[in-house]
This record gives C-alpha cells, sequence and structure tokens, in this order.
C-alpha cells in the first residue's frame, strides 16, 4: 500500500474518530456523574438521526438547521428518561448505591423500546438525506478531504471543550462534579440530586442531538443504527477513560484511526474484531483507560 | 416554653426492615449546644442520617421549629434548616478548599448571602482563608474537618449536627475545634454533637443524651450526665 493511500486512511479515520468521540462524550459523562451505563445510548443518536431526517423530508430544513431542534428535542428526552424511567432505581432505597446491572438492564428496556417504536413508525428501510455538504471537499496537501466529516469533528473537538469548561466553571458544573465525586455529600450539601442527575442526562443525550444532525449528511440512516454506535462508543469510553471528557476525544480518534488502517488490509467486517483486539490490548496495559484515574 | 428548635417522637429507623433507632425522644432548645453520646454501632449517624432525609424512616416524627422535616428529600431539609457535616467529613477531594465550601451554599437563602457567610467562615477558620485555591486533599484532617463544618455553615443552618467532628484529630486540633464550636454557637444557632470525647463534649454543652442499642436510655444537663455513675463507668471509664 502507497503512502498516499495510508495518509489518506489516517485522516478519515482521524475525522471520523473525533465524531466517534463526540458521540460518546454523553455515554462518559452520564456514568462518571450516575455510574449508570446508558445502553440506550446508540438508540438516542437515531433518534436525533431520524429527528433531522423528518425535518429535512417534511420541511426541506438543512440537518445544520435542524440542530436547532434536534438538540433541545433530545435534552428534553433524555431529561424525562432519567426523570420518569431511571430515578425510581435511585429512589427505591436512597443511601444505598445502584448496582450497576439494574440500571444496564433498565435502558437496555429503553434501548428495545426506542429502537422497536422507530421501526414499527418508519419501517427497516434505508434511509438518507441528499444535501450538497455530503460531496464537497476541500484539499489539503493534496488530499481530499470530506467537508461534511471534517465539521463533525470540529464539533466534537468544541463541543467536548465546551462541555470541560462549562463543567469546571458554571454553578451548575460544580454541582455535577460535587454529585459525581460524593452523592450522599451532595444531598447533603443542599444539591437536589435527582435533579442534577436529569440535566445531565439531558446533557448527555443533546450532544447526541448534535451529532444526529452533523452524521445525517453522509451516514444512512436505519432503525437498528445506533447499537454499532453505542458499542463503538462504550468502546471509546472505555479506552480513553471512563468519566474523561478528553479522554473520549482521544479514544475516538484512536478507534477511528485504528479502523480506518485496518480496513486497508483486511475487509471492514475482520477489521471491526481487530478493534475489539485494539481494545483488550489496551485495557491490558491501562485497565484505567488512557486518561483515566485508576 | 418556646418551640424547640429540634423536636423528634417516636424515631423508627434503619436499613431495609432492620430498626436501628427504636423509638427515639430528642429536644433541642434553641440556641443550645446539645450532646449526643454512644457506643460505636448504636445507632447516632443513623440517626443523623435519617433527620437528613438519606435514609426513609419507618415511624415517628420530626419537626424543625414547629415544621415537620418528616420524610423530605435531603435537599429540602436543608433548605428547611436542618444541615449535617457527615461523619468521616465526606469532602469533594477533586476540588479546591474554596470550591467545598461553595458548594455548601445551594437554597436560595444561602446563595443570596454566599459571599459574606465564606467570609464569616474564613474569619472563623483562618487558615482556610489562606489555602483556599489548594486541593482539599492536600490537607490535614484538621483542617479538613474546618472545611466539613464551614461547608455545613454556608448553608445557613438554623440547627447544625456535627457527626464526630473530633475523629481522627491531634488532641490540640481538638481543642481548637471547641473553641470554634462555641465561637459558631454566637451565631444564633443550635448545635446537636455527636463526640467519643465525652468528657469535653459534656462540658460544653448545654445539655446531653446517651444512645444506647437504638434507645435514648439518658439525658440531662451536661453536669448532671457528667454526675451520673452509670455514665460515668460506661463512657469514662472512672
Ligand atoms: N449502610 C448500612 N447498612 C446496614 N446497616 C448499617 C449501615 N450503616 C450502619 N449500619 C448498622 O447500623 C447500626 C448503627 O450504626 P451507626 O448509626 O453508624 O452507629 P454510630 O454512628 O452510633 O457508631 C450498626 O449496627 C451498623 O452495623
Ligand atoms: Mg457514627
Amino acid at each position: 500500500m502507497d503512502l498516499l493511500t495510508l495518509s489518506f486512511a489516517v485522516i478519515n479515520g482521524l475525522l471520523i474518530g473525533g465524531i466517534y468521540g463526540g458521540v460518546a462524550l454523553g455515554l462518559s459523562l452520564i456514568f462518571g456523574v450516575m455510574r449508570v451505563i446508558n445502553f440506550a445510548h446508540g438508540s438516542f443518536l437515531m433518534l436525533a438521526m431520524y429527528c433531522s431526517y423528518l425535518l429535512w423530508a417534511s420541511l426541506g430544513l438543512h440537518p445544520y438547521v435542524s440542530i436547532l431542534a434536534t438538540v433541545p428535542f433530545l435534552f428534553i428526552v433524555g431529561y424525562f428518561v432519567q426523570g420518569v424511567v431511571i430515578s425510581p432505581l435511585f429512589k427505591r432505597e436512597r443511601a444505598l448505591v445502584v448496582e450497576p446491572t439494574s440500571a444496564l438492564l433498565l435502558t437496555a428496556g429503553v434501548y428495545l423500546v426506542v429502537d422497536n417504536i422507530v421501526l414499527m413508525a418508519f419501517g427497516p428501510d434505508v434511509r438518507s438525506v441528499a444535501v450538497d455538504i455530503t460531496y464537497e471537499s476541500i484539499f489539503v496537501a493534496g488530499l481530499p478531504i470530506n467537508l461534511a466529516r471534517l465539521i463533525g469533528f470540529l464539533a466534537a473537538i468544541v463541543v467536548a471543550a465546551a462541555l470541560s469548561f462549562w463543567l469546571k466553571h458554571s454553578e451548575m458544573g460544580r454541582a455535577i462534579r460535587a454529585t459525581a465525586q460524593n452523592r450522599d455529600a451532595a444531598s447533603l450539601s443542599g444539591i437536589n440530586v435527582q435533579r442534577v442527575y436529569n440535566v445531565t442526562f439531558g446533557l448527555g443525550c443533546a450532544v447526541l442531538g448534535l451529532f444526529g444532525a452533523l452524521l445525517v449528511p453522509f451516514f444512512s440512516i436505519t432503525p437498528n443504527i445506533g447499537l454499532s454506535f453505542g458499542i463503538k462508543s462504550f468502546l471509546v469510553v472505555v479506552l480513553g477513560g471512563i468519566g474523561s471528557i478528553p479522554g473520549s476525544i482521544l479514544g475516538g480518534l484512536l478507534l477511528g484511526v485504528f479502523e480506518s488502517v485496518a480496513s486497508q488490509f483486511v475487509t471492514a467486517t475482520s477489521a471491526a474484531i481487530f478493534s475489539f483486539g485494539l481494545f483488550i490490548a489496551i485495557l491490558l496495559l491501562r485497565p484505567a483507560g488512557l486518561m483515566g484515574r485508576a | 416554653m418556646s418551640t424547640p428548635a429540634l423536636e423528634v417522637r417516636d424515631l423508627w429507623s434503619g436499613y431495609g426492615d432492620q430498626d436501628v433507632l427504636r423509638g427515639i425522644d430528642l429536644v433541642l432548645e434553641p440556641r443550645t449546644i446539645v450532646a449526643l453520646i454512644g457506643a460505636n454501632g448504636a445507632g447516632k449517624s443513623t440517626l443523623l442520617r435519617t433527620l437528613s432525609g438519606l435514609l426513609r424512616p419507618h415511624r415517628g416524627e420530626a419537626k424543625l421549629y414547629g415544621e415537620s422535616i418528616f420524610c423530605l428529600p435531603p435537599h429540602k431539609v436543608v433548605e428547611r434548616g436542618f444541615v449535617q457535616s457527615p461523619e468521616g467529613k465526606q469532602l469533594f477531594l477533586g476540588m479546591s478548599i474554596r470550591e467545598n465550601l461553595l458548594v455548601g451554599a445551594q437554597n436560595k437563602r444561602a446563595r443570596a448571602r454566599r459571599d459574606q457567610t465564606l467570609e464569616e467562615v474564613f474569619e472563623l477558620f483562618p487558615i482556610l482563608r489562606e489555602r483556599q485555591a489548594l486541593n482539599a486533599s492536600t490537607l490535614s484532617g484538621g483542617q479538613q474537618q474546618m472545611v466539613a463544618v464551614g461547608r455545613a455553615l454556608m448553608a445557613l443552618p438554623r440547627v447544625l449536627a456535627l457527626d464526630e467532628p473530633s475523629l481522627g484529630l491531634a488532641p490540640i486540633m481538638v481543642d481548637r475545634l471547641f473553641e470554634s464550636i462555641a465561637k459558631i454557637k454566637e451565631r444564633d444557632l443550635t448545635i446537636l454533637i455527636i463526640e467519643q470525647n465525652v468528657f469535653q463534649v459534656l462540658e460544653m454543652a448545654d445539655y446531653g443524651y446517651v444512645l444506647e442499642n437504638g434507645v435514648m436510655t439518658l439525658n440531662g444537663t451536661g453536669a448532671e450526665l457528667l454526675a451520673d455513675d452509670h455514665l460515668r463507668a460506661s463512657y469514662l471509664g472512672l
């Protein structure tokens, strides 16, 4: 394989990897704060993609404009899924820790419900959004860079930076960090922990609202697309270090480049096997992930 | 008699179906220091956790200045004015001292007065002003305890509960802490303090209760308790 093909693969891997990182941000945030593995994470991304698609198909809205709707919509969905479906788990025994398995089963239920509702409503057909940006590229050193992917990549960096800044400097961000560190101490300091959880879950989903809309110009949509994104997000989060925002981006980049380069040598399906190999190798070397604190 | 600052009647509580507390009665007159004494595992922390809303009580009643705080969620209890500094400090170790203190001021009332209260906490514990930008994990045990008490004060409590504030502190730090607590009392609030330093706390307290196996077995003024034979034998080793 020549150098040109390889650099092209690396660049594409970085772009899609950044997007993987952006998609995984919410999963990492939610786990970092609530210790809940949201199995329905990918389903919420799928929901955002359908939302963006519908606005394009019915109103002719450009997917980038539909962000104005998908982000608040996903925030509200996340806020209420936590408030209505997940919070009873925390209220059941106020003082005791929620076991990860029960939260995982519960969100797996949410995944089944969301995916099947969408399947019922839209059928299994593959849908795609045709907008000009899909085919636009800019050239850097003679290599074409797809504009839609580049925008997704940049959005991931910006969102990660903004989220870190907000968590560090806002009142709500401080309450979220305090709750993540010590739930009981946060309650005893007067923090409304359930509200913090609602906002955290809402935020984690709102980020998916953004990436759903950024993905549709170059990603076709099916009701089961969520699962593969969900699994990738899980890999990314564990690779980068659970709860770490820069770790999420780093893990995404690593996975993206690895997948992209590996698929130059083998078929895309076997490349996925190699991704799991990478995953296991890194966890053997650094059990807490790349940026994680043990 | 005036309305008690805190009034607990026939409180039953525990973990799951198990009762740890079996019919607790407790009255705190306004602007007093009340000591709660008891061996390890007697249920002292369980009582505070229940009053704070972290544990759901099985039965009973708890009133703060005549208003029920029974079964409220923890942040509401804090808003009403019952605030505890929990056993083992429970600081947010990844945050600066200043941030730990600021977290304490959540409710509207406390938020509005936040800068003033912070200033008062710094006056009470000057070392915290110097170190405010440092991570809470860099402090000694005694200083961490100051942060924990300061954080509770930031919520503007009407009743402040301190769960073993002197745990793990050097004797000199314990003395200083007790001086600070006496100063806090001048702030027009009521203090419920759980302590293993029985002699020291009863000298300071206006009133005391003894909790044994989830039941209050003894109560009286500090002087009365210090003169009690059973208490002297069990807790002072005299
Ligand atoms: N999380 C818990 N789950 C079950 N039992 C507990 C828990 N915490 C404390 N206990 C039990 O409750 C009793 C009282 O404990 P605690 O209130 O911590 O005592 P104290 O503060 O007086 O030392 C003890 O017998 C203890 O074993
Ligand atoms: Mg205790």
